[in-house]
């Protein structure tokens, strides 16, 4: 058996920072396709985020790292433990979650504004502070006056920039992101991760990011979750002690990353 | 010269060149009853707007009436079609007991049906309001109930983890992915509405061009008979090309750039 990390064990590290996103012993099952006994899908997931973090779940395709996004979200229920999402320091309502997906999922009748707009009216967020909202949220993702442009007019890599500018925008406590950078080649991914790490050390936002590939976990985190397939578990924990700003051919990432490759490996395969 | 330009002008020459076979066609006949020439028509329906007709009302009068009954009853029919689609997009139950029978009224052919209707509620307008609504509403219903289905479940999942209310989710992520059927909808269903409204005023309302029609037919006089077709006609291409087409393009504004 495979040691599974605890949340008391992802909490030592923490030492005074608060709790942005809390999952305690979650696990979630599926109905399996034609009836019969439900399948799990997430076994015993426990992980904390700590506020202005930047934590990073890899694990394979399909191992349910979506579905954790999902619970975490409130769009789908967990069958057993606990989530919970902590709203920021100060503020009493309920806690804002922000997501980008794979794909940009923007509202093509809707111009890049009103696209932003559509998340601010559903938060809530009064009207006189849109305006603002929209234009500071654009200039951080590199789209500044691109307001009245549709989505359609944009490529790819640019649309999944608004996707984060929408996201950012509602200024929520947790940031969820669910491989955002997959679905585009290999040179605008990359432009799209320094610019994602030049945003990080603007806002700060908390963020909770999902990926396969390990390279771009080591790049971007403060801490990786390894995850295992059927049932997806945790079986490590990793702390990115890598100095900020960062580059991808630094020696000690690239280290970090052969070395987690290894273990990552070994574990999947001897799963498998 | 740029393509906008160019497509007006092969319009217009074609619709020039179709006046002047008429004229020559009419002036090979050498025969006023059986085929009056463009002149002859245009005179007709001038003198129709000023001369009281046999009802003693105007050409407006009848045409005032035909598009208030267009009007009216296409309204109810798209409300209908619409109200029965969406709730075959949403409830199991309701899409497999109505799938049954929409095709049967989609097979039923529209000269039938006035028929019926008008034999069932008589020669008044109930008669034509039936008749519409039995023919189109199952065709808008059809296409609403394509469009739900085809619905992309991405997009609401999206703005259901932004928290985004049930009108904020069905006044911007629902209704615009219906729009083209909507719109669909609306261009079939209205060819269809005026095309039923008009026999049924044909063969039994009061007034209306239909009407003015079936009279001047009754009469055997050519030249009436040919003013109110073309009448009809000139009217339903300006609400075809002038309104809805107008309509259409501002509702895919933001889908121009891939249509270039």
């Amino acid at each position: 058996m495979r040691e599974t990390m605890t949340a008391n064990g992802a909490a030592v590290t923490g030492a005074a920072a608060r709790a942005a996103v809390t999952v305690s012993n979650m696990t979630k099952r599926f109905p399996a396709p034609g009836g019969g006994d439900k399948f799990v899908v997430l076994e015993n997931i426990s992980l904390a985020v700590e506020e202005g973090e930047f934590a990073t779940i890899v694990g394979p395709s399909g191992c349910g790292k979506s579905t954790l996004l999902n619970v975490i979200a409130g769009i789908e229920t967990c069958d057993a433990g606990s989530v919970a999402v902590a709203p920021r320091e100060g503020r009493k309502d309920a806690p804002r979650i922000g997501y980008v997906f794979q794909s940009p999922r923007l509202l093509n009748w809707l111009t890049v504004e009103g696209n932003i707009h559509f998340v601010l009216e559903a938060q809530n967020v009064p009207r006189p502070l849109w305006q603002e909202r929209v234009s500071r949220h654009l200039e951080m993702v590199g789209l500044a006056g691109q307001q009245r442009n549709y989505p359609l007019n944009l490529s790819g890599g640019m649309q999944q920039r608004v996707a984060i500018a929408r996201a950012l925008a509602i200024e929520p406590d947790i940031l969820l992101m669910d491989e955002p950078f997959s679905h585009l080649d290999a040179i605008t991914a990359r432009k799209m991760r320094f610019d994602l790490m030049e945003i990080l050390a603007r806002a700060r936002p908390t963020i909770l990011f999902v990926t396969h590939d390990l390279a771009e976990a080591v790049f971007l985190s403060d801490h990786i979750y390894l995850m295992t397939t059927k049932p997806a578990r945790i079986f490590k924990r990793v702390k990115i002690d890598v100095a900020r700003p960062r580059k991808p051919e630094d020696a000690a990432v690239f280290d970090l990353e052969k070395a987690l490759v290894r273990e990552f490996f070994s574990v999947i395969e001897a799963g498998a | 010269m740029n393509g906008r330009a160019r497509g007006f002008l092969l319009r217009a020459s074609s619709i020039v060149l179709m006046i002047a076979l008429w004229w020559v066609a009419a002036l090979l006949m050498h025969d006023n009853e059986v085929l009056p020439g463009p002149a002859a028509i245009a005179h007709t329906i001038a003198s129709d707007f000023v001369t009281p007709g046999p009802q003693g009302h105007l050409a407006y009068f009848h045409i005032g009436i035909t598009l208030a009954r267009i009007f009216a009853t296409f309204v109810t029919s798209m409300l209908l079609g619409i109200g029965i689609g969406l709730t075959m997009g949403l409830s199991r139950t309701v899409e497999r007991s109505l799938l049954v029978f929409i095709p049967l009224l989609l097979t039923l052919p529209s000269i039938l049906m006035v028929f019926v209707a008008i034999m069932w509620f008589g020669f008044d307008e109930i008669g034509g309001l039936v008749a519409v609504l039995v023919i189109v509403a199952p065709y808008v219903a059809v296409n609403i109930h394509e469009g739900a289905k085809a619905m992309d479940p991405s997009l609401a999942e999206m703005a259901m983890t932004f928290k985004a209310r049930k009108t904020l989710l069905i006044g911007k992520v629902y209704l615009p992915q219906l729009t083209p059927y909507i719109f669909s909808a609306f261009r079939y269903g209205f060819g269809q509405t005026w095309k039923i409204v008009a026999l049924a005023e044909t063969f039994g309302l009061k007034f209306g061009i239909g009407y003015m029609f079936s009279f001047w037919f009754e009469q055997f006089d050519m030249s009436q008979v040919l003013a109110w077709i073309i009448m009809f006609v000139v009217l339903m291409l300006i609400l075809e090309h002038g309104v809805f087409a107008r309509l259409e393009s501002r509702a895919f504004a933001w889908r121009a750039p891939i249509a270039q």
